[in-house]
């Protein structure tokens, strides 16, 4: 049963994503819904086709900088080739990852396989998990997890969250989201996210600030939300 | 209105014509042509050929270089990235295969993604999101073409006429020759020098934007 992705990254996300000038937590969300949705890797293809493209028919002055690019081409000629046993040793890549946490176990995407092996350890709070991964201090890059029939307390995001859904299903206020989906929620943005009473759900989730809890009791919440982010 | 479409569309082809005309003229100079830099990367590949290598440098390094120069917004890294990036091309060509895509995209892929790992190797340690993890260097399985047939009818339609100007202009150009002059995925690509794949991919981008704009006006 393979669940047709509904929500992508818009267009001028991938073009940054392809262009490599998206902040790298974004561009690791990104990376990871490409992954899982055929269509945005056509995308990607095409937009990379595109970038090249416009770069190799650009008009340039070959008279720049003509003393340098003599020395940098000799440099480099003089450099050796990789042999042929290494050529293909660089190739070897990308086996399937998963990650295990509460008694069960998910494939995740190649781009995550190597920063999930390293990943902190799951903290629990409710039916909720998180395990960060590590990634440059300014980012928050964390697996999350929800047991089935689990709500996560209304909040508001202060900076931008990007929710990917790596497995299992998870509802909101705006609808209901499966395997490959991306959820981009702007600041100001309010919802309760929750899992359904029979099915649980694994996400990767990018938050460029933390939560905070609207709602009554969960406020107390409010101190903990490192828990989150 | 059908007929305000094309006028507008060939009224705008006319002046990029000769923009186009010229260009070509200064390339056939270089003789620029699909598959030139295909071979001379095989050459570089099979034989270390430095003839080969050297044309390949001194088309690509300035234009790196321009790359460069926009996103770093200095010289010095450009320069710096267009060195690591010219360097693989270099040591790695055995690694490049023309099934999976043209040299030139594989040449912006390698200073795209040296460029990256340049960034990150400034802000912060080795537990960090690399170029590796974001872009995968192997084939994604294609998925065909689906419905551009379907599209023929809508492109006529006056609602996507504004749109169609705002294309990006490489991308207008492609699908003006297409949709508009009728010509085959190939003459389009010997006609502005560019990889028959880059035609098929910028009619794909084009029209997903044009569906994306369409869908903006509805809602």
């Amino acid at each position: 049963m393979t669940h047709a992705v509904k929500f992508h990254p818009g267009l001028m996300l991938l073009e940054q994503y392809v262009e490599g000038s998206l902040s790298a937590d974004v561009a690791l969300a990104v990376s990871a819904h490409i992954d899982l949705c055929p269509h945005c890797q056509q995308q990607s293809k095409d937009i990379t086709n595109d970038q090249a493209s416009s770069l190799a028919e650009q008009q340039v002055n070959s008279r720049d900088a003509e003393q340098e690019w003599q020395q940098m081409l000799d440099f480099i000629t003089s450099q050796p080739a990789i042999s042929a046993d290494t050529g293909t040793s660089i190739k070897v890549k990308s086996q399937v990852a998963s990650v295990s946490v509460n008694g069960k176990t998910f494939e995740i995407p190649r781009a995550l396989a190597r920063l999930a092996e390293q990943r902190n350890k799951w903290l629990h709070l409710g039916g909720i998990a998180t395990a960060k991964l590590p990634t440059a201090d300014k980012q928050h890059v964390s697996l999350l997890y929800i047991d089935k029939g689990t709500e996560v307390p209304n909040h508001t995001h202060l900076g931008l969250e990007m929710t990917l859904v790596l497995a299992g299903k998870i509802v909101d206020e705006n609808g209901e989201y499966g395997v490959g989906d991306l959820l981009i929620n702007s600041p100001d943005d309010t919802h309760t996210p929750r899992t359904l009473a029979d099915e649980d759900c694994l996400c990767l989730s990018v938050l460029s600030a933390p939560l905070k809890f609207n709602k009554g009791l969960t406020r107390l919440l409010n101190p903990l939300q490192q828990f989150f982010y | 209105m059908l007929e305000t479409t094309a006028l507008s569309g060939h009224h705008a082809g006319s002046t990029k014509q000769k923009r186009i005309n010229q260009r070509m003229t200064i390339e056939t100079d270089n003789e620029q042509r699909t598959g030139q830099w295909e071979d001379a990367l095989t050459l570089v590949a099979l034989h270390q050929d430095k003839a080969a290598y050297a044309e390949l440098f001194s088309y690509f390094a300035p234009r790196l270089r321009a790359f460069g120069i926009k996103m770093f917004g200095n010289e010095q890294q450009a320069m710096e990235m267009v060195q690591d990036a010219m360097l693989n091309v270099w040591r790695k060509a055995r690694l490049f295969d023309a099934s999976r895509g043209c040299a030139s995209t594989w040449i912006f892929t390698i200073a795209r993604n040296v460029r990256f790992d340049m960034l990150r190797k400034k802000q912060s340690r080795k537990d960090d999101i690399s170029a590796d993890d974001l872009w995968f260097d192997g084939d994604y399985p294609e998925q065909e073409s689906n419905n551009s047939d379907n599209w023929d009818t809508i492109l006529m339609s006056e609602k996507l006429a504004p749109h169609f100007d705002g294309l990006p202009p490489a991308q207008r150009m492609v699908m003006q020759k297409v949709y508009l002059e009728e010509k085959s995925h190939q003459e389009v690509s010997d006609e502005l020098a560019i990889p028959l794949g880059t035609v098929k991919s910028r009619i794909r981008l084009a029209l997903d934007r044009l569906r994306e704009a369409l869908d903006d006006t509805r809602s």
